[in-house]
């Protein structure tokens, strides 16, 4: 039965960086990382898209064989394809996530962790001796790993969260079901990631073009959950990707659900810890979840280092994971969420006229905050949709 | 646990279903289990309220008389 101070379940981007800065806190705990698939980093369920500033507080992109694509503009496309350039969003990048996650699961290894591979927990339980015993099925045996916290870093499905008597569950309202091929010899502007916003393509969500090289993109879409009206996301990204890139060769597809939610009402327990997706730390207006994971795996993997060196593991301690995460981002995520709801119910008309009032303003001058003011001066009523577009 | 029989209960193809979890925290009961790359649905937990049939990315889940 192996001893360890940190169990980290899911080498994602919030599990590796919590082991990696969990064993750079106290390099002298035992820190395991637990993945489920064979390889860490696949299957991909992501678009794979990243802001520059988040991503470089953890890996530094310049020449990194993990990064696939640098980002200069964003190109956002109206119902009617209308396409307005915004050439001032912040320097981006569309990683290739099986690289990019095996990189940080490197980083975690040299911190001195443990990463496991093709091992599954199956279930855990609280035991008498204050620790919990995490059952894993590793190349069909079980192991029972005890340890002294568990960080479930194990995503939007998480089952670390429900054992620990967690409510990780959803309304369909809050989720996007989404599907993505990655298409090949299909034009477009490779510096540029697209999102296109429409009810008839995406409805509650937007349909999204992310550069992986020249020629080759993620082309995916994501819908609210509730409003799939009779077809599901791969049914709706097949109508679009047949009128927008009928040529165009599929070379991969994922599926995957974003949770567009705020973050849990208690993100730890006795011993506990839940990070990235499985605690819905996800941006609910842009879906984006990667950097945000990465913020809550150095704050969980901090906060478990530290609250084991203090010999308290207990919730009362943990606790204090959670009021940084909301410090941090979690209540940005609520205003976020709100902006969200309200919305909810804007049609296509009102993003194909605020597209064209957008275009009027010369290119060169189209920042967002002019673009911003211009729209909420001509078109009050256009306040809402300018906000979806550009918070 | 549930109160009501229902009349009929969520089912899973795994020759359709990718395994995304996505309909794991849409369950209100958390009757859909998903362990060593097989997603299941607990017969006896499951409510019949079809929240995960709609939103499945590739329609996976469908509903079937509770015998």
């Amino acid at each position: 039965m192996p001893d360890v101070d940190v169990l980290v379940v899911g080498a994602g981007p919030a599990g590796a960086v919590a082991a990696w800065h969990a064993k750079q806190a106290a390099r002298e705990l035992d820190v395991v990382l637990l993945e489920r698939d064979r390889a860490v980093g696949s299957p991909v369920r992501c678009a794979e898209g990243v802001g520059d500033a988040g991503l470089r507080e953890f890996a530094n992109p310049d020449g990194a064989d993990w990064v696939s694509r640098r980002i200069t503009d964003v190109i956002f496309q109206a119902p009617d394809d209308t396409e307005v350039v915004l050439g001032d969003c912040g320097l981006g990048w569309i990683l290739d996530r099986t690289r990019f996650d095996a990189h940080l699961a490197a980083e975690a290894a040299a911190s001195g962790a443990q990463v496991l591979v093709g091992a599954e927990a199956t279930g855990m339980s609280r035991n008498g001796d204050g620790r919990w015993h995490v059952r894993v099925k590793e190349r069909g045996r079980d192991e029972i790993y005890r340890a002294r916290i568990v960080i479930g870093a194990d995503g939007v499905e998480t089952m670390v969260g429900r054992w620990a008597g967690l409510d990780t569950r959803v309304p369909a309202r809050d989720m996007e079901s989404c599907a993505q091929y990655v298409l090949q010899g299909i034009d477009f502007n490779p510096d540029a990631i697209y999102l296109q916003f429409s009810n008839a393509i995406a409805p509650g969500g937007y349909a999204w073009i992310f550069p992986k090289a020249v020629g080759v993109a993620n082309v995916g879409l994501g819908l609210v959950a509730l409003k799939t009206n009779g077809r599901n996301a791969r049914e709706h990204l097949d109508a679009w990707i047949a009128r927008r890139f009928p040529n165009g060769a599929r070379t991969g597809y994922t599926v995957g659900g974003v949770i567009v939610h705020t973050t849990i009402k208690k993100t730890y327990a006795d011993g506990v810890m839940i990070a990235g997706d499985a605690a819905h730390m996800i941006n609910p207006l842009s879906g984006g979840g990667i950097v945000n994971a990465m913020k809550a795996g150095r704050l969980a993997g901090r906060g478990a280092a530290a609250a084991i060196c203090a010999g308290d593991t207990s919730e009362r301690r943990l606790s204090t994971y959670h009021d940084a995460w909301m410090q941090l981002l979690g209540e940005d995520h609520l205003k976020y969420y709100r902006i969200k709801q309200a919305l909810e119910n804007v049609d296509d008309a009102s993003f194909n006229k605020l597209a064209r009032t957008v275009n009027k303003i010369p290119q060169e001058k189209r920042t967002i905050g002019r673009v911003f003011a211009n729209a909420l001066i001509r078109h009050p009523q256009l306040i809402p949709v300018a906000a979806r577009f550009f918070v | 646990m549930r109160r009501v029989t229902p009349d009929t209960i969520a089912v899973v193809d795994l020759a359709v279903c990718d395994r995304c979890g996505l309909c794991l925290p849409l369950c209100p009961p958390e009757a859909i289990h998903l362990e060593l790359n097989v997603l299941t649905v607990d017969d006896a937990a499951c409510t019949g309220c079809e929240k995960c049939v709609g939103p499945c990315p590739v329609g996976a889940l469908s509903m079937v008389p509770y015998a």
